[in-house]
């Protein structure tokens, strides 16, 4: 009776059996995005949604933001159904920066919802672009940035309303190699300086395992959840060689695997059937 | 810089043909630059130019601002509100089509020969294109951006005022201009139809008794105009795509 009066909440996000089915009102003729999914997420963890194309990883992001509802299943977060809002950011893999508007009204673009008074919002956006080290772009347009540079500013809005769930939708799919990796250890270090709970959908299978504490294993057609792993690695993660330690060496191995035979095993894919040289 | 060098090159030479026609055609029909200036001159110090500049500016100006304060609201709200679009965008494309020559019979029945008639005429001509092109920019709205600004809890007022209505400016620019293009032919056409005034009349009248000095003044009056108000808009555009500008860099 007593546990009854107070509902504890152990788990941020709680996704159960949800599904989702894109296109045509005919459930039959649509795709099946999700099928059956159930997850939970723990408050402070950093949980990597890692799967090939047409798995569902973004539907579950934007369905956990509240930006879509589910066909069938419950999805909660922090106990209440998902409404978009100031206390979760959300990264695009594409960047969606306003191209009118400049870096700092980009950030305060987010900030106008949760923050009234105009100095403050002011300060605040001031502090976030300082953070990701746009200071000195502050009042240029995303068209006169580079690529990392516009994602830095995404990061900046994302972060800047201090929201307690990130939602990240292969932010650094889309910049260069090298940036990508110290956009990795910027992440790394700025959710580990506030510790919220941080989904983060990527292709990449070394970037799902550095970034993460649990790595969600998802297969396509329909979208849905295989395996849920445990990293395990020691933080900060970017004090140390990560990639050479052998726990991560035996994931990255075993996730590659289990990608491959995915990939392989299904015909919507562009190599489906082909021998990839897969260890079996 | 050089640009502006290379147009008052080619204002030469088009002012050198046409001293050549004036040489070249007989009976007078192709006044000669010289005979225009001195036209104009009378037709200033006489001041009828500037009273059918006044009378044509004016209702130019009415019509044009009644085409903007209704194409771009009714464009914006088709854009924004699908199922009205999807259904009035059939009956404002058959409209666009219909040469507006046509209602002038109907407008004189029921308002006159006066300044009201030659504002509607006015208005009809240049309402479509603002219409149309408002209407696209809306349509045109990055759904990307929309999603993003919902994400971060904007309301829909907020996204229309952040994201739509800045994204259709390119185009509702657009309508402007063609609309101001076409509102001044139409001004003209309104002044032959109905009560002939203006510069409008004035082309009638030195058309009529082949004063062709003075018939080009007129002319060339009119073309002044379409410059300035194109200028001025692409003025207005420049600074409202400041955020364009380094994407040439890119």
């Amino acid at each position: 009776m007593m546990a009854l009066d107070a509902p504890t909440q152990p788990d941020r996000i709680v996704l159960t059996g949800v599904s989702k089915t894109f296109g045509a009102g005919d459930k039959a003729a649509g795709t099946v995005a999700l099928k059956d999914v159930n997850l939970s997420v723990p408050d402070g963890a950093f949980v990597s949604l890692l799967g090939p194309s047409g798995c569902g990883k973004t539907t579950i992001l934007r369905i956990v933001d509240g930006l879509i509802l589910p066909d069938q299943g419950r999805v909660l977060v922090s106990g209440a159904t998902p409404k978009p809002g100031p206390d979760m950011g959300f990264m695009f893999q594409s960047f969606r920066l306003i191209p009118w508007s400049t870096v700092r009204g980009n950030v305060e673009f987010a900030l106008a919802e949760s923050i009234a008074d105009k100095a403050e919002r002011r300060a605040r956006a001031e502090r976030y672009i300082h953070l990701v080290g746009l200071a000195r772009f502050i009042d240029n347009y995303p068209s006169e940035l580079s690529g990392g540079m516009r994602q830095r500013v995404a990061l900046a809005r994302a972060l800047a309303t201090e929201p307690d769930i990130l939602l990240m939708d292969e932010p650094f799919a889309s910049i260069d190699a090298q940036t990508r990796e110290l956009m990795q250890i910027e992440l790394m270090r700025l959710w580990s300086a506030r510790q919220s709970v941080a989904l983060f959908v990527t292709h990449s299978v070394d970037e799902a395992i550095l970034l993460a504490d649990q790595v969600v294993l998802m297969g396509p057609r329909p979208g849905r959840i295989l395996e849920v792993i445990d990293v395990g690695l020691d933080r900060p993660r970017w004090s140390y060689d990560v990639r050479a330690e052998k726990r991560f060496i035996e994931l990255r191995a075993y996730l590659w695997d289990r990608i491959r035979t995915l990939v392989l095993i299904d015909p919507e894919s562009d190599f489906f059937g082909r021998n990839l040289g897969a260890a079996d | 810089m050089r640009i502006a060098f290379y147009r008052l090159i080619f204002l030469a030479a088009l002012i050198a043909l046409w001293w050549l026609a004036s040489t070249v055609v007989e009976r007078n029909l192709v006044p000669s630059p010289w005979a225009t200036m001195l036209a104009a001159g009378v037709l200033i110090s006489e001041g009828r130019l500037s009273t059918a500049l006044v009378d044509s500016i004016s209702i130019y100006l009415g019509g044009y601002a009644a085409a903007i304060l209704v194409g771009i609201p009714i464009g914006l709200v088709m854009g924004t509100v699908r199922p009205l679009g999807k259904t009035l965008e059939i009956f404002v494309y058959a409209l666009s089509a219909t040469p507006r020559v046509a209602f002038i019979p109907l407008i004189i029945v029921f308002l006159g020969l006066g300044p009201q008639a030659k504002i509607l005429i006015i208005f009809l001509g240049a309402v479509m294109p603002i219409l149309i092109n408002t209407y696209a920019g809306a349509l045109n709205s990055d759904q990307e951006l929309i999603e993003m600004a919902r994400s971060v809890g904007a309301r829909r007022q907020r996204i229309f005022t952040s994201i739509v209505l800045p994204g259709a400016v390119p185009f509702i620019l657009v309508g402007l201009r063609v609309g101001a293009t076409i509102g001044l032919i139409n001004t003209v056409v309104a002044e032959l139809y109905t009560a002939v005034k203006g510069l409008g009349g004035l082309l009638a009248i030195y058309g009529n008794t082949f004063r062709m000095a003075e018939y080009f003044v007129i002319v060339l009056t009119l073309a002044l105009i379409g410059v300035i108000v194109t200028e001025a808009l692409r003025y207005l555009e420049n600074r409202l795509g400041r955020w364009r500008r380094s994407d040439a860099v890119l």
